[in-house]
């Protein structure tokens, strides 16, 4: 069910570069990746991009409309823009563009002519200095030589027959032949098989459009069209003057409102670019089922179900394909409902492969996040107008604060569906119009004007904005909840059609529409509110918006899971943090859908999408969790004292995760990281040795084998390898040869009539009650078992990085600290302050422990309080091998000598540096053993069994003496196993040992 | 200012209420089918939300019904709060002739047992119970299938031409269902939007155990504002509404 995503978290904030492409409406392709030196590449021939100033006009005598504004080449296209952004613009395929000519003009002007595919002719005048203008020439020219290789030019022709606008001007008469007067075509089998028809189309063309064609006097909107596209271009050269926006305004006519509004919004460039795409999309994933296509069958006939093409198949199919098609290409956002109204509404006036590309453009660029699964976008949106209307509508605002009543259970509709749904259709489209030409900021302003309702008696033109609040006020503050609101706002969109001004005695203000006076309020007085306050706004609460998403995905991922086990809501919260942060670092990989082949039928579908976290996720999270999953580094460089964590890697945190991955998918959910933990943190000893045992029985048979205990042992060296002292050291390797000890002690008795004949290294070997009593004969191992283990894992905040500067009166660099915010550049400084550190030679890097028990290089002794006589016997036998049996004392150092006759390690390491090369090695040497070793091992360990009780008293009683000749034990101790090298135990002995296996374990 | 707002008889009792479910369970047509006692084949999906009224009377009560009924795609999850807030009581639908519909269900319950009004009266509702059904009539058969099912989603060629075929689409048992609302502390009725059976009485079951009282006190008291009919009844006139509505009250609790 939940889905844990950092991509919220990681949204930046479009640069310069990206906000001018998004501006054109140019379609953004992938970056490319960073060079070695974390630079972008230098970009290739006929890619690089400039700007420069330019005066625009047309070659057309008796037009003397020149803007001045800035000229983009931004390889493959051109742009244009006015200075103030608004007046005039254009984007433009370099495709489409023909020639380039520079002008014989007077000394100092720097012209060119650009001829575009259909014969217009754009001149631009580079006002900016002579050199300049030459580059960006020679740029230009490269450019156009490149798209000339790839040979974009030609395709433009063919896809201009697709584009309406083509069929208009090839007409003698501005309504083409053919046509009814509502604009649907007379006989319309004939559209597809006559090339001159093959425009694409939408549904309204057999369907009827929407609307009375003479109330929408859609020919007089056809000829103004038809002027405008013959004088300023078409499709995808058209050129914004002041004047297409007037005429989209007064809204659009039905044929040609599909391809201005792919146009208007730069979804053209879209499927210009990726012919075919829409139709393979559709043929790949063929009969796929999944959430997605699930829910959208469910919405098909729920869709405008009162238009007539959607009460048929030909509607429906349309419909379903469109849908369809965005998810498959869309699987993060899949399907969201309201998406089925507007594309619904869409293919009314264009085909399924433009309304595939307007949906495509709608959902990414200009309601981006709205239909996510999160829906991030609605919310912040929605956050964003109750500020504008804090801000404009104080009264407004106040009012409903006091009552009670939220702004967006009206206002979120409205915004979803681009006021589809909420206002009748007609007005809804021409709403929809203004939003494709003029951006998001149009649904902010038009709703904002709670309805202008009442406005008698006074001429809308001299209208302030403060008595349009004070007007709406009056029915807006009679409203006391919700419901009224939502009401009100009803009655109001119903009544759109209706005069505005119906007591008024001008014919002139009564024919004035509610919708139109909604318009013109919308745009003339709240033209305040511009695409940049609503960009600034949305900076403003985006974090805002993103952290009470967070908080809530997290309360409903905590809700839905099956168990707590036995865990507080707020430690589940707290290893829920622990998953985000995981995630956010390394992010899972997306769930990558299986080819459509091996799908399962429509009996079952996909999955609901889960968070599952692979391996190197895992591994983040664990080292949030667990002390020893963390590399901590204590660095002192004389300027200040840090923690440096890295996540430690180690196969011991591997089994870890496929042991908790109890349903095999090779991924974990939280629900398995929960039940995971629970397995362990709540252990007793006897629970916490167990489960380490379980842990490393790979197959689950209740035997360890022989590689498996050393495993085990690696795994207890990697827990401890940054504890201080040895006693961790000793007690593993004491653990060790007694392990083997028992482990061979309790071989069938076949075994000992060939001694050599080793049992396989992957032959069961040690069981529970064994290894138990093993871990048991262990101080040190106890304490660890019974409560550092559990204590291991810690649900609480990691302690913060930095630590308290060792030198606070450092003028310089305390300073420098202080001013330092982002990450990179904390360890840049890091790096730096350790190269000074070094230079004086301050610099100390010491390990941080993760159980910290020991916190001296003292070390208990080895135990024997536990064990029976007999038992204290064989394992003072054991430490027969150590020197302080002889005539060496037992101390802190000496005890690791029983590993060292074995592994040949080197003795006594004190400093802490040494001691980590040690653990190294001795991991490193674990690793390495082959089973030979490993074999041999157990034999040698096995031997010291046999000696007899005599030196045992000396043991105890020579504790204080010094460690003294090494050598001289090892020499007798190497002389000893040679003498009894095949010396096994006696039966009684064995006997014993086995009584002591099957005994229950002491509490 | 507050008996204008409520222009409704003074003895009404606002009720806030939530419809909650999965998508495509028939939330807005079992609305639909209480409010205007209509049935419409094709309802458009909820986006966000809807909003209706409707009065329902109890014996001399009362109570005006304001529904917010919720969309019920997933994603749309994480805008229910802000319907259920301040709720006194909530449908949870879901589908008879989908298991998984009761699963969503389940998971609703849950939160509003945690997160909403702690006194909120949850009613569980399977609907399309039309589904399962045997066609009342033989000669009913053509003109039954004609029409769509309860709701849109259902695909052609469901409809049931006997009873055992038709008793087969159902998913979800009646015991099982009734066994969890009874665990779980909620109402719980069998409905279809379609024929309308059972809707009525999921509202007025509701209404029965509404604590009125309650309302009426928080109401009076002003602070909190915990249910969306306070503000409505301010000043005296709601002391004597509390007077009235709790005599009223005893006498339904000894029903």
């Amino acid at each position: 069910m939940a889905t844990i995503s950092a991509h919220l978290r990681n949204f930046k904030e479009p640069d310069r570069e990206e906000q001018t492409i998004l501006f054109f409406s140019i379609p953004s392709e992938p970056k490319p990746p960073l060079t070695k030196d974390g630079k972008p590449p230098l970009p290739r021939e006929g890619e690089e991009r400039m700007e420069i100033n330019a005066v625009l006009s047309l070659g057309v005598q008796g037009e003397e409309d020149a803007y001045a504004g800035k000229l983009y080449l931004l390889p493959p296209y051109l742009a244009f823009a006015s200075v103030d952004r608004r007046s005039v613009r254009f984007t433009i395929p370099l495709c489409t563009i023909r020639r380039v000519e520079r002008l014989n003009a007077r000394a100092g002007v720097y012209a060119l002519s650009l001829s575009l595919w259909h014969g217009m002719k754009i001149i631009v005048q580079l006002t900016t200095l002579r050199p300049t203008a030459d580059l960006f020439s020679a740029l230009l020219r490269d450019a156009l030589k490149l798209e000339l290789q790839v040979g974009r030019m030609r395709a433009v022709k063919a896809f201009s027959k697709t584009c309406y606008s083509e069929v208009l001007l090839s007409g003698s008469s501005p309504v083409a032949e053919g046509e009814r007067e509502d604009g649907s075509l007379i006989n319309s089998e004939k559209a597809g098989e006559d090339g001159q028809l093959s425009y694409h189309g939408g549904l309204g063309l057999r369907f009827k459009f929407p609307g009375d064609p003479k109330k929408l006097r859609e020919a007089s909107k056809t000829k103004l069209w038809t002027n405008y596209l013959k004088t300023r271009g078409r499709h995808l050269t058209l050129l914004r003057y002041p004047q297409c926006t007037r005429l989209v305004q007064v809204g659009l006519p039905n044929r040609l409102r599909g391809e201005m509004w792919e146009t208007l919004s730069g979804s053209i460039f879209l499927r210009f670019d990726s012919p075919g795409l829409y139709e393979k999309l559709l043929e790949d994933n063929k009969g796929r089922v999944n959430t997605s296509t699930e829910e959208i069958e469910k919405d098909l006939h729920r869709s405008l179900p009162e238009y007539a093409a959607y009460q048929s198949e030909e509607g429906i199919g349309a419909l379903r394909r469109v849908l369809q098609a965005f998810s498959f290409k869309n699987p993060d956002t899949g399907y969201c409902q309201a998406m089925n109204i507007l594309a619904a509404a869409i293919l009314i006036y264009m085909s399924e492969e433009q309304a595939f590309w307007l949906l495509e453009v709608i959902c990414d660029r200009l309601l981006p996040g709205y239909y996510s699964t999160s829906m991030h976008g609605t919310l912040l949106d929605q956050r964003v107008f109750e500020s504008l209307v804090t801000r404009c509508l104080p009264m407004i605002h106040d009012h409903f604060t006091e009552v009670d009543v939220q702004l967006s259970v009206a206002s979120l509709p409205w915004f979803l569906s681009l006021f589809i749904n909420s206002m009748p259709m007609v007005f809804a489209f021409r709403i929809v119009d203004c939003f494709f030409c003029m951006g998001p900021k149009v649904l902010f302003q038009v709703g904002y004007v709670l309805p202008p309702d009442e406005i008698p008696q006074r001429p809308y033109v001299s209208l302030q904005l403060r008595s349009i609040l004070k007007i709406n006020g009056e029915k807006l503050l009679q409203i006391q909840d919700d419901g009224q609101f939502i009401h009100l706002m009803r009655d109001y969109f119903s009544s759109l059609g209706e005069s505005a001004h119906p007591d008024s005695s001008d014919p002139r203000a009564r024919a004035i529409t509610r919708f139109q006076e909604l318009l013109l309020v919308s745009f003339r007085e709240f033209a305040i509110i511009t695409d940049d306050t609503i960009t600034s706004e949305r900076r403003k609460f985006r974090s805002e918006v993103v952290t009470s998403i967070e908080s809530f995905s997290k309360r409903s991922a905590i809700r839905n899971l099956r168990s707590l086990e036995r865990f507080t809501k707020e430690q589940v919260g707290f290893i829920y943090d622990a998953l985000f942060k995981a995630v956010c670092v390394e992010p899972p990989p997306q769930p990558v859908a299986p080819p459509p082949s091996l799908l399962a039928t429509k009996d079952a579908p996909e999955e609901r999408p889960e968070t599952r976290i692979e391996l190197k996720t895992f591994r983040v999270f664990l080292s949030e969790i667990a002390t020893w999953a963390r590399d901590e580094k204590i660095v002192v460089n004389g300027f200040q004292r840090r923690v440096d964590r890295e996540v430690a890697e180690h196969e011991f945190i591997d089994r870890l995760f496929f042991f908790w991955d109890s349903s095999f998918r090779g991924s974990l959910s939280l629900q398995d990281l929960v039940t995971g933990l629970d397995g362990v943190m709540f252990n007793g000893l006897m629970e916490s040795i167990e489960w380490f045992f379980n842990l490393h029985d790979k197959n689950k048979d209740g035997y360890l084998t022989k590689d498996e205990v050393l495993t085990l042992s690696e795994s207890l060296l990697f827990i401890f390898r940054f504890e201080i002292g040895d006693a961790y050291l000793g007690a593993i390797s004491r653990f060790m040869s007694n392990a083997f000890e028992y482990g061979d002690a309790l071989l069938p008795p076949a075994a000992e009539d060939f001694p050599e004949t080793q049992i396989e290294s992957n032959q069961p070997y040690l069981n529970l009650a064994t290894f138990r009593m093993v871990i048991l004969a262990e101080e040190a191992l106890e304490t660890f078992f019974e409560t550092d283990l559990s204590a291991s894992f810690r649900l609480e905040p990691v302690p913060l990085m930095d630590l308290p500067p060792a030198i606070s009166s450092n003028g310089l660099l305390g300073g420098l600290w202080s001013s330092i915010t982002s990450d990179d550049n904390k360890k840049l400084f890091h790096k730096f302050s350790d190269e000074l550190g070094r230079a004086v030679g301050r610099h100390q890097v010491i390990h941080k422990p993760s159980i910290g028990r020991f916190t001296n290089i003292e070390e208990p002794r080895p135990r024997e309080s536990l064990l029976t006589p007999a038992m204290r016997r064989s394992a003072s036998r054991s430490s027969l091998t150590s020197p302080s049996d002889t005539d060496v004392p037992k101390s802190s150092s000496s005890l690791l000598a029983p590993t060292s006759t074995v592994e040949g390690m080197t003795p006594p390491p004190v400093p802490q540096k040494r001691q980590d090369r040690d653990m190294e090695s001795i991991a490193e040497s674990f690793g390495a053993l082959s089973m030979v070793q490993a074999a041999n091992a157990a034999l040698m360990e096995r031997t010291p069994f046999a000696i007899d009780d005599a030196k045992d008293d000396e043991d105890d009683s020579d504790l204080d003496s010094e460690v003294a000749e090494d050598d001289g034990v090892l020499d007798e101790v190497d002389a000893f196993l040679e003498a009894h090298d095949t010396s096994g135990l006696s039966d009684a002995d064995k006997a014993l040992a086995k009584d002591l296996v099957n005994a229950e374990p002491v509490e | 200012m507050a008996e204008a707002a409520s222009g409704s008889a003074d003895k009404s009792v606002q009720v806030k209420l939530v419809l909650l479910g999965e998508a495509a369970v028939g939330k807005s047509s079992v609305v639909l089918r209480f409010v205007a006692n209509e049935f419409q084949a094709n309802k458009e999906p909820t986006i966000g939300a809807a909003f209706l009224t409707q009065k329902c009377r109890l014996e001399d009560r009362v109570l005006r019904y304001e529904i917010w009924d919720t969309a019920g795609q997933e994603r749309f999850h994480s805008l229910a709060p802000m319907y259920y807030r301040n709720a006194q009581a909530a449908v949870v639908v879901y589908d008879i002739t989908k298991a998984a519909s009761l699963e969503k269900a389940k998971t609703w319950v849950k939160e509003l047992q945690r997160q909403a009004n702690p006194n909120i009266v949850i009613a569980l509702a399977g609907n399309k119970l039309d589904l399962v059904q045997p066609s009342p009539s033989a000669s009913g058969g053509s003109a039954e299938s004609e029409d769509e099912a309860d709701d849109a989603t259902a695909t052609p060629g469901e409809e049931p031409s006997s009873g055992e075929a038709a008793e087969s689409l159902r998913q979800v048992p009646r015991e099982e269902a009734q066994a969890y609302a009874q665990e779980a502390g909620l109402l719980f009725f069998e409905t279809s939007a379609k024929t309308g059976e059972g809707v009525v009485e999921v509202f007025t079951e509701i209404a029965k155990r509404i604590p009125i009282e309650h309302i009426l006190a928080s109401s009076r008291g002003g602070a909190g504002r915990p249910g969306a009919g306070s503000g409505r009844t301010d000043g005296a006139q709601g002391g004597v509404n509390l007077q009235e509505n709790q005599a009223k009250g005893k006498d339904a609790c000894n029903c």
